[in-house]
């Protein structure tokens, strides 16, 4: 970046051509299945290009680099935003919804999975799946203070993963 | 995939690097600035004029007190537009230093008025032109806000309302810092109250635009 501030136009270049993989990555992690990614990189490379005055030589170049990008993001969802009809608003909530809750499903399912077998059970029956401790407890074959202590030993060990 | 369609682009933006100097945002904001300072004091030249007695005026303690309030605003200001100016700026924290040179004026404000029986207490705070002053202070703050317009066109703010906010600051103590070669005011609580009251006008006025104008 320095050099390409200096005015040495290869070593701009391969800044640029450095940037593309990492903003790619980027957009594609906020934009799932959005095909508008190239745009956005190539708008964002022009950004970085034209805006890189706004630099500071002293400051983390990538700070920098993702407040471009984050802009470029935001201008661009809401230049899209603008140009559809209002009734596909609806459906696309609705989606956006069900994308949600769908990747907090993951999200959880991937916790759940770190803990050992016992307590991943006890706390997907009790809390997802809404059966009573009882009812879990026949299920599961043990003993009601069993599935409790296991809830609760799970949740702690979750608690310390995610504050960790 | 379109990456040949990058790499074109990438190969056409390279062909062109200028160097950059370590301070351009500065130095591009202070063009903007001084360009904006240039078209205002010419404008105030060309209608209402500068006091027939600046000669006198310089002179004399009044003038300087009321030049170096809103010149200071003007910095504080223009220091923090330099900050929002770049796209990781975080939201600014220096303008609490506006406070000094306001505290300072209400002190300077605090003797005269002990000094003046208080029946002329609302005479000295109205003055002359209590009416006009705020609105030529923001008159003449247009072309210095869109000399920094210009300035910011080619920067990349992203809080848009701060930056808005700061450039109106910016514009609005600039302007009053040239208003007092025009205005006669003498006293600190006439300038404590109408120059900042022109002064804050302009700011929300760059506030409201702020997020229409800067956008890129």
């Amino acid at each position: 970046m320095i050099g390409g501030l200096d005015g040495d136009a290869a070593a701009h270049a391969a800044l640029l051509r450095a940037l593309v993989p990492l903003l790619e990555r980027f957009y594609r992690r906020r934009l799932a299945g959005s095909n508008e990614v190239d745009d956005l990189v190539q708008e964002t490379l022009i950004a970085v290009h034209g805006r890189r005055a706004t630099y500071d030589r002293g400051r983390p170049f990538t700070a920098w680099l993702y407040a471009i990008a984050r802009y470029r993001m935001i201008d661009h969802l809401r230049r899209q935003r603008r140009h559809i009809p209002i009734e596909d608003v609806e459906a696309m909530l609705v989606t956006e919804g069900f994308e949600a809750s769908a990747n907090a499903r993951i999200d959880v399912t991937r916790l759940l999975d770190t803990l050992p077998p016992k307590q991943s059970r006890a706390i997907r029956d009790t809390h997802i799946d809404g059966q009573s401790i009882a009812e879990a407890a026949t299920r599961a074959g043990i003993g009601e203070s069993d599935v409790k202590i296991s809830v609760h030993r799970g949740l702690r060990a979750l608690a310390a993963r995610l504050k960790g | 995939m379109s990456t040949e369609s990058t790499e074109r682009l990438i190969r056409q933006l390279s062909s062109d690097v200028a160097r950059v100097p370590p301070n351009a945002v500065t130095r591009r904001i202070a063009i903007g600035i001084a360009t904006g300072c240039v078209l205002a004091a010419l404008y105030m030249g060309a209608t209402i004029g500068v006091r027939p007695d600046l000669d006198a005026a310089i002179q004399g303690s009044s003038f300087w007190i009321k030049a170096a309030y809103t010149l200071s605003i003007a910095m504080v200001a223009m220091s923090t537009a330099v900050k929002l100016a770049r796209p990781d700026a975080s939201v600014p924290r220096g303008l609490w230093l506006l406070a000094v040179p306001a505290l300072l004026l209400a002190g300077v404000g605090v003797v005269e008025l002990a000094s003046t029986p208080s029946g002329d207490w609302l005479a000295m705070w109205l003055g002359q032109s209590w009416r006009s002053c705020p609105w030529h202070v923001l008159t003449l703050s247009i072309p210095i806000f869109a000399g920094l317009l210009w300035s910011f066109r080619r920067l990349a703010p992203t809080h848009f309302r701060a930056a808005g906010a700061a450039a109106g600051l910016s514009a609005g103590g600039w302007a009053a810092t040239i208003y007092c070669l025009h205005c006669p005011e003498v006293s600190a609580v006439f300038v404590l109250t109408w120059y900042t009251l022109g002064i804050a006008l302009t700011a929300s006025v760059g506030a409201l635009m702020g997020s229409r104008l800067l956008r890129w």
